[in-house]
């Protein structure tokens, strides 16, 4: 399925060249990977709010010396994904001290810092008009579609590997029980760093590209609404499945995009209302919800083959 | 002697929870710590295991000075320990509690991990092996699927030294291992802390179940962070009187 999918996404630019629908893609393929690397994060316990200025990081890391110093866009997205891993570590140091609604809060004043710094940044970060300018990759669409379309196959096999090896393990022990986790030999800090910086990578990688791609890095794309929705794609689509927040990427950004255009300033209305429904009736988001439903059929289906075995017998 | 505790105190605001405190352990050997509740038993095994640091004293493993490591280092050293209270990672399965505790023999390093090199899948087909054999050890096999929070006190408790005992440790910190047993389950665990004796480990037992004084080689008894006396099972056993003195009758076979 997950094939067929692919050749699909592949095969699309050939039907919908250069129109708006494709722009909505590449848009969703850079959300796709930003929220799953939240989503890899929060499995070690950590919920992060300032995962949109890890984003901010990844662009203006990658936006500055495009801007100032003519570096390759080849160079700088790169960059940009190794400065926010960086920075994240390092920020993630302190970090490991606070745990649950006190390093959730702790981010979200992060967050707010980082995207003050960048306003306060001068000439060098354009200040809250954000800084033009951007060099572009390339001057066909297509070609974005399938750079993007690229990085999230990549990124999510590395996440995909990330979590489902020992290495998932580790985070999710940790977010189980520190205490516990210590003393087996699993050190809390060590890995909780290693959370973060491995996620922020992602995060960086793909709002440096998501910059060159819009040809501008303004502080208001990186603020507290931009990781609201963030986190709106991964408790929609499910927080405790890997495809969970691939499909709230989906739910939330494709389908009003391509089917409920026409509400335009309405769309809002029906956005909250997804929400609502999913909040009330899915705890475990769509792909949560999915998954009951296919334990119960499996659980059913067994229970008829044992019953017509005794039947049988 | 592989443990030796000397003066550890421990201060929490003003209040000594462990005073001045000595113990030491020899390889090989089986050593009860007993006393009633509140008596510093399980902050002295925090003490030990890095999760407190102590206010004064010193702690050596093995002929390192272990004082101020922190509790994965110590866990790496080679001492394994259980908790009295949420023992387990209660949203994994039983055998993945064990399976996850296999994080120091063997180990795979982070680029073995990630790529899944031919290394790490050798070193994760034997986990699997070791840690149905450890739960066969204590006995539940049978529950290998199920998730851990969904177990009986006694085998949430024996899941807890199965995890313990999955870090290989040289020397085993048991916190209270029979509270809340039933007399089964008692009589099963003093067997199965036997046998791990019998199989190399040095342990250590924190209890107020006075029927752990059969399994030991030696019982040091503290009250009120102090240590009061010392010796064979026996002789603390006829040290009755002194005892029920700190403790009241209720404490005494």
């Amino acid at each position: 399925m997950v094939a067929a999918l692919l050749i699909v996404l592949a095969l699309l630019p050939l039907g919908i060249s250069g129109s708006y629908y494709m722009h909505v893609l590449i848009l969703a393929f850079i959300y796709v990977v930003i929220s799953s690397s939240w989503r890899v994060v929060s499995i070690s316990g950590q919920f992060n709010i300032a995962i949109g200025a890890f984003m901010g990081i990844g662009a203006y890391a990658a936006a500055i010396p495009n801007v100032w110093l003519d570096w390759s866009p080849w160079i700088t997205i790169p960059l940009g994904a190794v400065a926010a891993a960086i920075l994240g570590a390092a920020l993630a140091f302190p970090f490991a001290r606070l745990r649950t609604i006190y390093y959730a809060m702790g981010t979200l004043f992060l967050g707010y810092v980082v995207i003050n710094l960048i306003t306060a940044g001068g000439k060098t970060t354009g200040m809250s008009t954000g800084l033009g300018g951007v060099q572009p990759l390339f001057s066909d669409r297509k070609y974005y579609y399938y750079l993007t379309l690229g990085l999230m196959i990549v990124s999510m096999i590395c996440m995909y590997r990330f979590e489902f090896s020992r290495i998932g393990v580790r985070m999710k022990a940790v977010a189980q029980s520190h205490q516990v986790a210590a003393s087996v030999g699993i050190g809390e800090r060590r890995t909780r760093i290693l959370a973060v910086a491995f996620g922020s990578f992602f995060a960086g990688l793909m709002g440096a590209v998501y910059c060159h791609y819009q040809g501008v890095a303004s502080p208001s794309s990186y603020g507290l609404a931009a990781t609201l929705w963030i986190i709106m794609y991964i408790l929609v689509g499910g927080i405790n499945s890997f495809w969970g927040p691939t499909v709230g990427v989906g739910i939330l950004l494709i389908v009003p995009e391509f089917f409920f255009r026409d509400l335009k300033g309405d769309l809002p209305y029906v956005t909250a209302a997804i929400l609502l429904i999913i909040a009330f009736t899915m705890p475990e988001g769509i792909v949560g919800l999915l998954k009951l439903i296919r334990d119960r059929v499996v659980a059913r289906l067994r229970r008829k083959e044992v019953g017509t075995d005794a039947a049988g017998s | 002697m592989l443990l030796e505790v000397e003066n550890l105190t421990k201060n929490f605001g003003g209040l000594a929870a462990v005073n001045d405190f000595d113990i030491q352990v020899a390889e090989g050997e089986i050593v009860g710590l007993i006393g009633p509740n509140g008596a510093g038993k399980s902050t002295v095994f925090n003490l030990i295991t890095g999760v407190f640091k102590p206010t004064a004293g010193r702690i050596v493993f093995d002929g390192r000075d272990i004082t101020r490591k922190q509790p994965e280092q110590v866990a790496r050293l080679g001492i394994g320990r259980t908790f009295q209270l949420n023992p387990l990672f209660h949203e994994f399965t039983v055998l993945e509690n064990v399976t996850s505790s296999f994080e120091l023999h063997p180990h795979s390093s982070l680029f073995d991990t990630f790529f899944g090199t031919r290394k790490y899948r050798r070193n994760e087909a034997f986990i699997q092996e070791k840690a149905q054999e450890i739960l066969e050890l204590v006995g539940l096999s049978e529950e290998a699927g199920e998730l851990a929070k969904n177990l009986a006190h006694g085998h949430q408790k024996m899941l807890g030294v199965a995890r313990a005992l999955a870090t290989k440790p040289r020397l085993l910190l048991l916190d209270e291992p029979l509270a809340g047993m039933n007399p089964g389950e008692i009589q099963y665990s003093l067997d199965a802390i036997r046998d791990m004796r019998d199989n190399g480990i040095t342990v250590l037992i924190v209890e107020h179940n006075m029927q752990i004084l059969s399994l030991c080689d030696r019982v040091v008894v503290i009250s009120f962070g102090k240590k009061i006396t010392e010796g064979l099972p026996e002789e603390v056993r006829a040290n009755a009187e002194v005892i029920s003195a700190y403790f009241g009758a209720d404490y005494v076979c």
